[in-house]
């Protein structure tokens, strides 16, 4: 369908960019990557409410529920065109990459400095229409096709359900997890930051396990995150491969963000082809 | 009719244009770090044509680029706002900021020197002491005119993230600076200590939803300001009601319209620009596509809105792509503030006269605008009837954008900054608007 096409376009480029902001001069802007990181969820719901409106449950891997983790696309033969930025592609996590589950309160999480944080897909866009349901329909399994929102204006909350079922296992137990999908609980119209941002969980399944329950991704733990890059893609990440301690705090913030949202998106770990 | 008299100051890209309170100075910063100040030269009356234009009056670098060695990240020089200090005696002072650090700036002018020291001579040599038979009291004496800017204070270290705007307060004492997520009060005089009177920081940058765009004190009350955001809101505040301003007195937000959504709806309508009308009655805010004007005392929408490039709403996807879409467009009030101004693209730019609903897009380019040339009202056909001299909108060339305008307090002559070139525009007679 056209609009998956195109929001799976507006995906690649939005990843294109974060990455690309990591190299910027005078340091990422936070404002521009956290446009792009609502564009990005948007683009992604459009792109999962169709995917998973027209696919049944997946199996083999617990509901299909992955989150990101390429399981789902390993089932889904389609793989997008290689994308034009090799940088963006090396970020993306291949159906390999798994994602220990370490304490969220990592120093991402802690960062001060020029944290563009949270590029989490999926989160307050649409939660802010439906927080008790996002939170409430995570636990349920692979209804992938339940409700699936159109693209269109009513898809806010659609689509988030429609991915949150799909996450089904994705969901988060962890308290300490910074990423909640889960609205706007507090919702408080004075100030910005007091909206929970509603974000994806990204339920990591235990290397080389099947998605289980939900897992928590560390969002912090970018070392491991880049150890796994490293290790799978040698040579392209020579950036981050220098630089495996050097997580948290401020210029990394992009490169943790693109690390911590790519395993987000399911379906890109086809989309782009690791090489 | 307007006449232009272009300009051309250094070759970097001007970042920031704004006259002082009484329109004789008009200061530009660009992203070298350099300023350039511009002086009106009095008028003559003897010449019809020499009326009062802009010639360059000083030229300093006010930031350099830096390396903050903790977080590995280079600080750009480029000079993102500028504001000028209410004038209160013989020198001017203004203040500059890039991304972390304001700088306070003296400008003066020296046209006398002292002549006649007893221990030193003419070129300022020591006089050997024996030949000193007499004592003389030095005498000043005339000299050409010398523009001194120096730096007065340094405000840094309050930052965390970029600096997006700066406001003096009506009160001449303070002023406060915002970046995206907190804004500090500052004294004028106290470099090394500033007060945290907005912080939307959320104590799970996960959890982050938007982000604060400008701020700015309103021109007579200086209790008051108010701040935009990312999402389109605008938050007036009263410094009176607590110290920490985080719950707004007012929240000025229209709803969205459900039929324009798209995947970047969240993006135009972020708001890049605020500013108080002169009358402090008012607001203005530039988003991607519009500009609108709030009433102070109605917060559910905007009392006018004003299209200025509609024609790029289908086109948000290509404008996502090459970035523009993240262009951030200035505003600005004539004096009287019947009309408002704001850029656009192919170096246009849009004026609308609020009371006769009329407006006009002029160009600012060097091959129409000669000088005392008249500008001619440009057209962009957005498909349809295409008239002769019109611009097409696939022609247009998001390269050239008017980011930054200015308009002199109290008269009708404006600075537009299209990319490294500074444009000064003088009304002559009412300009005709269509």
């Amino acid at each position: 369908m056209e609009y998956k096409v195109e929001a799976h376009r507006i995906m690649s480029i939005s990843l294109g960019k974060i990455y690309n902001s990591r190299v910027q001069r005078g340091g990422i802007k936070l404002h521009k990557n956290l446009l792009v990181s609502l564009v990005l969820r948007s683009a992604r719901q459009v792109y999962l409410s169709d995917y998973y409106g027209g696919v049944c449950v997946r199996s083999p891997h617990a509901g299909g529920v992955e989150w990101g983790e390429g399981d789902q696309m390993d089932s889904d033969g389609s793989r997008s065109t290689p994308d034009e930025h090799g940088g963006e592609s090396a970020l993306v996590s291949d159906d390999s990459v798994r994602i220990p589950e370490v304490s969220v309160n990592g120093p991402a999480a802690a960062v001060e400095g020029q944290d563009i944080e949270d590029l989490a897909p999926g989160s307050d866009y649409n939660c802010q229409q439906s927080p008790q349901e996002d939170v409430g329909s995570v636990k349920t399994e692979g209804s992938g096709s339940a409700e699936t929102g159109g693209p269109g204006s009513g898809s806010e909350h659609c689509v988030s359900r429609s991915e949150n079922s799909q996450q089904g296992s994705a969901e988060v137990t962890a308290t300490c997890c910074t990423r909640k999908r889960g609205a706007e609980r507090s919702a408080s119209a004075g100030s910005p930051v007091k909206r929970p941002k509603a974000t994806a969980v990204p339920a990591l399944p235990p290397v080389g396990g099947e998605g289980e329950g939900p897992e928590d991704m560390d969002t912090g733990n970018v070392s491991s995150l880049i150890t796994i890059f490293g290790s799978s893609f040698s040579g392209l990440l020579s950036k981050e491969g220098a630089q495996p301690a050097t997580d948290s705090e401020d210029s990394d913030s992009g490169k943790i963000c693109c690390e911590q949202m790519l395993p987000n998106l399911n379906p890109w770990s086809t989309a782009i082809v690791a090489f | 009719q307007a006449e232009t008299t272009p300009l051309l100051p250094p070759a970097d890209i001007i970042s920031t244009v704004e006259f002082n309170q009484t329109g004789e100075l008009l200061a530009t910063g660009d992203k070298g770090g350099r300023v350039v100040i511009f002086q009106r030269e009095p008028e003559c009356n003897n010449e019809p044509y020499c009326q009062g234009e802009y010639n360059v009056y000083s030229t300093f670098q006010s930031h350099e680029p830096e390396f903050d060695y903790l977080k590995s990240l280079e600080i750009e020089e480029k000079i993102n706002k500028i504001r000028w200090l209410p004038q209160q005696n013989a020198a001017h002072f203004l203040l500059s900021t890039n991304d972390k650090t304001i700088k306070l700036w003296k400008v003066s002018e020296r046209d006398k020197r002292p002549e006649g020291y007893n221990l030193k001579d003419e070129e300022g040599r020591l006089k050997d002491v024996s030949t000193v038979t007499s004592l003389q009291v030095p005498v000043l004496k005339p000299m050409d005119l010398m523009v001194e800017v120096s730096p007065r204070r340094v405000f840094a270290n309050a930052h965390t993230y970029h600096v997006n705007s700066i406001s003096v307060n009506s009160d001449c004492e303070t002023y406060m600076s915002a970046d995206d997520l907190r804004i500090n009060l500052w004294h004028l005089a106290i470099t090394d200590r500033s007060f945290n009177i907005v912080d939307i920081k959320p104590a799970n940058m996960e959890e982050l939803t938007e982000v604060i765009t400008a701020a700015e004190f309103h021109p007579h009350h200086c209790h008051l300001f108010v701040y935009s955001s990312s999402k389109g809101t605008l938050r007036l505040c009263d410094m009176r009601a607590a110290a920490l301003c985080d719950k707004h007195a007012k929240l000025f937000e229209e709803p969205e319209d459900p039929s324009n959504r798209s995947f970047f709806s969240e993006i135009i309508s972020s708001i890049s620009d605020v500013k108080f009308s002169h009358s402090g009655r008012y607001l203005l805010t530039r988003d991607y596509l519009t500009v609108k004007v709030w009433d102070l005392n109605m917060e559910n929408k905007p009392m006018e809105t004003y299209q200025v490039h509609d024609y790029l709403r289908s086109k948000l996807c290509s404008l996502y792509e090459n970035d523009c879409i993240f262009d951030k467009f200035e505003c600005a009030w004539n004096g009287s503030d019947s009309v408002i101004m704001t850029g656009a693209y192919n170096n246009f730019f849009r004026m609308f006269d609020r009371n006769t609903k009329r407006d006009v897009t002029l160009e600012a380019s060097r091959e129409s605008s000669k000088p005392r040339a008249v500008l001619k009202p440009r057209r962009v056909c957005a498909g349809g009837k295409r008239r002769k001299d019109d611009i097409s909108v696939d022609s247009l060339d998001f390269t050239k954008k008017i980011l930054h305008t200015a308009w002199h307090p109290a008269e009708n002559i404006i600075a537009i900054a299209a990319t490294n070139n500074l444009y000064i525009f003088q009304d002559k007679v009412n300009s005709e608007m269509h």
